[in-house]
């Protein structure tokens, strides 16, 4: 980062699933790993023991994935893992036995994620049997993966 | 229901609907419950229920049958009152205070509700004169003269009730009168009953001050009767001639001063009722509960001023005896815990009340034994203070009285001038003394000692919620600093000592730790109660002389305090400049190792003591013992840092009259001083920054510093000029370690700092420089990135995103840097990214908090300098946030997400969304752009079409957020209100668009009206209400009626006259429902004409009917046909007034 003309075409490759950040430098909204989950940090706030002690900071960050609550507190000036967070859009070419065909900008297909099992998922497979032109968003952090969001395909793009 | 009904069956009915009422929670369900209760609403709102209550009141044995029955008779008498015969009134009055004093041993509540009957009887009474409050009054008297305990305890429940129904206005909506009806009874109450009232309470109490040994029983008669003279004495007189609006603010202020009419001359400066209650006092000081309310009615006689005095030497010869009867019941008694407070708000009010004049009237000896006595009692209180807060004491009452008392030294130390010279500088020493101490630990001090002399210390949990010291007790480092000023002499040079000497202990506490931390590997075995006792010495010492040496006013260039200017004059033919200099110039040196050391300035003497501090601090962080120090000190010391730099660096010496020669020397413009010290701040900073960046708070306070250093001209120029500018500058631009450590605020406003430091004067060489260090990179890394020809697939990359994250906040530091006169080239440098920024939102479409960024940037760009802009700006950012909002709005439309913070994420949105709209509007009210003078040097001839307004940019805007409000949503408060104020502001500002709004929108735009009118918040239907005035207006403008916005008020005539009509609403919202009825009804006078008759015809009874119709005829008769003229109007709100006192309750019933 000190390198002001950085390539950063080179930084695909050999990306690691986190990266350390100092505390306080994080921010809410953004994300952190917790309890060895990826988080978004929905609150933040620090404290100190005794008037003269040194901060701390309180996390609360909620699994991308799983939706689960985490809580975790640790003294300001203690790195944390930030999780390398992706969101990729596909168009969803094909539905079979749960798992979806996914096209990306390059034409490229995958076929190795399934249809979630939630609301999205029920959404993607209405819109699928609907023959509607759809994408979805899929998220992508510390070598999972999961479609969170679903948009109409808009014509420009 | 009950009409039909025999009364028994009534009482059967309503007793056993009582017992479900009061049968515990497990014996009862819960449809019973609200069965039961539905029994006593219908039966409350039964029409002319006064035969049946009074038989219940005679019979049923159940209280709380009782208790509603009395509800019942007193909510019908109010309602029907215009029906009822004046003398059934007055035997209703009569049997319910009958009916009381035969029965002595009624429920306490059963028995207050009745008077409270009779008192709300009577008010209303005294509206039509049919009722006099004499004859109460005189049956009051015969129940006082009884002496019979039991009598004298109801006749003082009597009054009790009496005062609380006429003392206020605010229980207008419970009986349904217009404030001015309030008004004009308590105005006549408070010239005669009032004053009744208060002779025969001073009998009462005259009467028991006699007694020797009072029965308990007798006590708490006494008790009541003591209450009530404070009742009379807090009562808050009515000026005649107030205004509705103003009665309302009126009654809302807290601390009732004193200030009765000139009929109350007699009663009032008798010295024996000021004698009465010090001797009262005196009788009951060890009863805590009592001796609250006759400290109470001393206070409230101690803040007496107004007519009441007929000339100054009244006053004086009042305040005198005050004053000694005040000294003489302080003077040789131990005081109790319970009467500090009452003492210190005596005192506090005498001391505000009074003009000084006429408290350098005062006889001297009398005045200085007041002075010595209130010096002693605040040093004395603040010494219990300290206690109360070792001790954790919930309730810390010394603390309250100590905070009052230095507020009132506060008050006498700033009119010194009127007072003899020099009286205040000896209690000022004490006072300043005992603050000190109380907060210094051993052996200077007492600190966190308890009464034994054990010291206490604990470590506890804050949060970041809890206030700073400086803040929380801001109010008494004001006085105290105040205090220090009156006594410069003494207290400057203490503080410097104090501060010096524990520079030396901490610089040795900080090597000797270091020392143990190398010979023993494990951290945790350093004791940190030597140094945090030295941190907490130091960090009251510095927020004190932070308070002496300068004031922080709000938006003002703040000056040095004259005391403490004259001060160093004063000694300035003693002081040799150049060792002052050595000493300030040497923080890193002990003052007293310079030869001369005694010879300096004082003023700077301090200061170079804090530098002295911080420089062990900086030097503690270079031999990395961070984890030592303390944050709190750090904060500590760039506070006082700030303000002493707003007061004292480059001192302006055409603000003073008189000027201090080593003042001026030392930071005066052009001085090696100031040089000096603004690169030792700059090294500070950085120091700071590097060390600190963990520490939010410490990290945001030191940012704060250095754009303190450069928002001012002046001092920027001085700033650039320093080698150590630059290199933060090269640094942050180049987001090299650890400036890029620190907290997104921080780096937000390390930005703010650095573009306003390129606005100082400088050779144009060298700010060409200058820009293509700072702002220059972050342009260039910018473009190169997003003009890369794959950027899109990198965009997720971590590291691309962190630079993406970085230029934002960025930009949002520059738009804060936006002043008048750097306005037009920050625009300009914006308005590029603006639009590459709009890129960035349908690369980062599915990334939520970039895109949250990206509109805060928008938000931060109009906030700041939309007010400045002239028309052609404002057009290019008009189209510039049109066109974000058209691109935020189709990358949301057919998106949805099922991720947990998806709604959350969409709330920030929308609320920034909503922030940018508002800020966008707000052109139309604040506009410094008259000329566009500003940008006259780019914009010359250039006047292209106006192609987009405001109104276009936010009726897009909201277009796109009302299908987005789901009511889901609008239960975010903040979102909620500020949807509202958005929509208001629309329909107030652009009237004129509504109707050419698209279908969809149009109606959406209504049922949110109608919505936020009927089922939100006050404050929200206040602003629905307020909306509507306009687009009636707008219509009656335009020939055609059958616009759908004229349908639409035609629909909204409906609901504002069912709802100021037919349902309960709150008062204070008569006047918007008031005003935008009147233009409805300008606007469809017809259809106002039919919903009236349709009312009337739903009548039954023919006398109501005939009230209503001439009430209606009334109400239009004043505004008659109604027109859109404000003087029309005005009058029709008058009538609406009574009309809704006069029938309102009647509309009510069912």
């Amino acid at each position: 980062m000190a390198d002001p003309d950085l390539d950063f075409t080179t930084a695909e490759s050999g990306a690691s699933a986190t990266f350390p950040m100092q505390c306080s430098a994080l921010r809410k909204n953004g994300h952190v790993v917790l309890k060895n989950r990826p988080c978004k940090i929905v609150e933040m706030s620090t404290s100190k023991t005794g008037k003269h002690g040194h901060a701390k900071v309180n996390l609360v960050g909620i699994d991308i994935f799983t939706n689960k609550k985490y809580e975790d507190m640790c003294p300001s000036t203690h790195n944390m893992d930030v999780p390398n967070i992706k969101r990729q859009d596909y168009q969803v070419v094909n539905i079979t036995e749960g798992f979806m065909s996914l096209m990306n900008d390059s034409g490229d297909v995958r076929e190795d994620l399934r249809v979630p099992d939630n609301d999205i998922g029920k959404e993607i497979e209405s819109k699928f049997e609907a023959g509607e032109d759809f994408m979805v968003t899929v998220i992508c952090a510390m070598g999972e993966e999961c479609a969170i969001a679903t948009k109409m395909m808009t014509s420009g793009k | 229901m009950m009409a039909a009904l025999g009364a028994a069956e009534v009482i059967t009915q309503l007793e056993s609907a009582a017992k479900v009422l009061m049968a515990p929670p497990s014996m009862v369900s819960s449809e019973q419950r609200q069965q039961a209760e539905h029994v006593f609403l219908s039966f409350r709102k039964s029409k002319s229920p006064f035969a049946v209550c009074k038989h219940i009141l005679e019979t049923s044995k159940v209280d709380y049958v009782l208790f509603q029955a009395a509800t019942a008779l007193m909510e019908a008498a109010v309602r029907e009152w215009i029906l009822l015969e004046k003398s059934s009134i007055e035997s209703l009055r009569a049997f319910l205070l009958t009916y009381v004093l035969q029965r002595p041993n009624l429920q306490k509540y059963v028995r207050e509700q009745i008077l409270l009957a009779v008192a709300v009887i009577v008010k209303r009474g005294s509206l039509d004169k049919s009722i006099s409050c004499k004859s109460v009054l005189h049956e009051v008297g015969q129940l006082i003269s009884s002496g019979n305990p039991a009598a004298q305890t109801l006749a003082c429940s009597i009054l009790t009730a009496l005062l609380s129904e006429f003392s206020s206005s605010s229980k207008t909506s419970s009986i349904g009168l217009s404030m001015e009806f309030h008004g004009s009874c308590k105005r006549l109450f408070q010239e005669d009953a009032l004053r009744q009232v208060f002779v025969m309470t001073m009998e009462v109490l005259q009467e028991f001050s006699r007694r020797e040994n009072l029965s308990a029983h007798m006590s708490s008669v006494f008790q009541r009767w003591l209450a009530l003279a404070n009742q009379v004495l807090s009562w808050n007189f009515l000026p005649p001639n107030l205004g509705r609006h103003y009665i309302a603010m009126f009654e809302a202020t807290q601390n009732v001063n004193l200030k009765p009419t000139e009929s109350w001359r007699e009663a009032l400066l008798d010295t024996r009722v000021m004698d009465l209650f010090f001797t009262v006092h005196r009788k009951i000081r060890e009863d805590s509960d009592m001796s609250q309310d006759s400290l109470q009615c001393l206070a409230q006689l101690a803040s007496m001023h107004g007519p009441v005095f007929p000339d100054e030497s009244a006053q004086v010869s009042y305040l005198a005896h005050l004053v000694e009867g005040l000294l003489g019941m302080i003077n040789g008694i131990e005081i109790e815990d319970s009467e500090a407070v009452g003492i210190s708000n005596i005192i506090s009010n005498l001391i505000s009340m009074f003009p000084r004049s006429t408290l350098t009237a005062l006889p001297s000896e009398l005045f200085s034994s007041f002075i010595n006595c209130l010096t002693l009692l605040t040093c004395s209180f603040g010494r219990s203070a300290a206690l109360e807060e070792v001790l954790d004491k919930d309730d810390m009452v010394y603390m309250e009285a100590y905070e009052r008392l230095l507020e009132s030294w506060l008050t006498l130390v700033q009119d010194e001038q009127h007072f003899p010279r020099g009286c205040f500088v000896q209690p000022a020493v004490q006072v300043f003394n005992s603050y000190i101490q109380c907060h210094l630990a051993a052996p200077d001090g007492t600190r966190n000692m308890s009464a034994n002399g054990v010291a206490s210390h604990d470590e506890e949990e804050i949060n970041e919620l809890q206030e700073d010291d400086r803040e929380l007790f801001s109010d008494q480092l004001c006085s105290i600093g105040m205090m220090g000023r009156v006594a410069a002499d003494h207290c400057i040079p203490l503080l410097t000592s104090l501060l010096e000497e524990r520079v030396t202990r901490l610089h040795g506490q900080l090597q000797r730790t270091q020392q143990h931390l190398l010979a023993s590997s494990d951290p945790g075995s350093v004791d940190r109660k030597v140094l945090d006792d030295l941190y907490e010495d130091i960090h009251w010492l510095i927020l004190v002389s932070g308070y002496v040496l300068a004031d922080d006013p709000q938006g003002e260039t703040p000056l040095i305090p004259s005391e403490v200017m004259e001060f160093s004059i004063k000694h300035s033919t003693e002081v040799d400049i150049n060792t002052t200099l050595q000493i300030l110039g040497s923080p890193g040196e002990k003052a007293s190792s310079i030869p001369g050391f005694n010879r300096t300035d004082s003023v700077i003497r301090l200061l170079s003591a804090v530098l002295r501090i911080s420089e062990v601090e900086s030097r503690a962080t270079r031999a990395s013992l961070t984890e030592l120090l303390s944050p709190q000190m750090g904060k500590d010391i760039v506070w006082f840092l700030r303000r002493w730099a707003k007061t004292y660096l480059l001192l302006d010496e055409k603000l003073y009259e008189q000027i201090s020669m080593p003042l001026s020397t030392a930071f005066g413009a052009d001085t090696e001083g100031s040089r000096w010290i603004v690169g030792y701040l700059l090294e500070k900073v950085m120091s700071n920054l590097s060390a600190w960046s963990s520490e939010s708070e410490l990290a945001n306070e030191t940012v704060e510093l250095l754009v303190t250093l450069v928002e001012k001209r002046e001092r920027a120029n001085l700033v650039v000029q320093c080698e150590g500018w630059w290199s933060l500058a090269k640094q942050f631009a180049n987001r090299s370690p650890p400036l890029h450590l620190l907290s997104s605020t921080v780096q937000r406003s390390l930005m703010k700092a650095l573009v306003l430091g390129g606005f100082a004067h400088m050779d144009s060489d060298t700010k060409q420089q200058y820009w293509a260090e700072v702002l220059h990179p972050l342009q260039q890394r910018f473009l190169n990135l997003i003009n890369q020809e794959n950027f899109a697939a990198l965009s997720q990359e971590e590291a691309v995103k962190q630079e993406i994250v970085a230029t934002l906040e960025a930009l949002c530091g520059i738009a804060e840097a936006t002043q008048i006169d750097n306005v037009a080239q920050l625009f300009s440098f914006l308005m590029d990214f603006l639009s590459s920024c709009i890129g960035l939102m349908e690369v980062y479409s599915n990334t939520p908090e970039t895109v949250n960024l990206i509109i805060e940037v928008f938000v931060e760009v109009a906030h700041k300098q939309i007010c400045y802009l002239g028309e052609t700006k404002s057009m290019k950012l008009y189209e510039a946030c049109l066109t974000l909002l058209q691109v935020y709005s189709k990358n949301n439309q057919c998106r949805r997400r099922g991720d947990a913070s998806a709604e959350e994420d969409q709330y920030q949105d929308l609320l920034l969304i909503m922030e940018l709209l508002t800020n966008l509007l707000s052109k139309e009210f604040i506009d410094f752009s008259d000329t566009d003078e500003v940008f006259r040097s780019q914009d010359q001839g250039a006047s292209a079409p106006r192609s987009v307004s405001a109104a276009d940019v936010v009726l897009y805007g909201v277009n796109i957020v009302l299908p987005l409000m789901s009511q889901d949503l609008l239960k975010f408060p903040s979102l909620c209100n500020q949807y509202y104020k958005l929509i208001t502001f629309i329909c107030e500002i652009f009237p004129e668009k509504i109707p050419q709004l698209p279908e969809e929108l149009f109606k959406s735009l209504m049922f949110s009206l109608e919505l936020g009118m009927t089922s939100m918040s006050s404050e929200i239907s206040q602003l629905c209400l307020e909306a509507l005035s306009p687009l009636a207006e707008h219509c009656a403008k335009s020939p055609d009626k059958d616009t759908p916005l004229c349908m639409a008020t035609q629909h909204f005539l409906k609901l504002v006259f069912d709802m100021l009509l037919l349902q309960k609403h709150n008062t204070e919202m008569t006047v918007a429902a008031g005003e935008a009825l009147y233009s409805l009804v300008c606007l469809h006078q017809a259809e106002y004409s039919e919903l009236v008759q349709s009312l009337l015809a739903t009548q039954r009874d023919a006398v109501i009917y005939q009230r209503l119709s001439d009430a209606f005829r009334q109400l239009s008769a004043s505004s008659s046909p109604p027109t859109m003229d404000r003087k029309q109007k005005l009058a029709f709100l008058k009538s609406l007034e009574e009309f809704v006192a006069n029938v309102g309750g009647l509309l009510c019933v069912k």
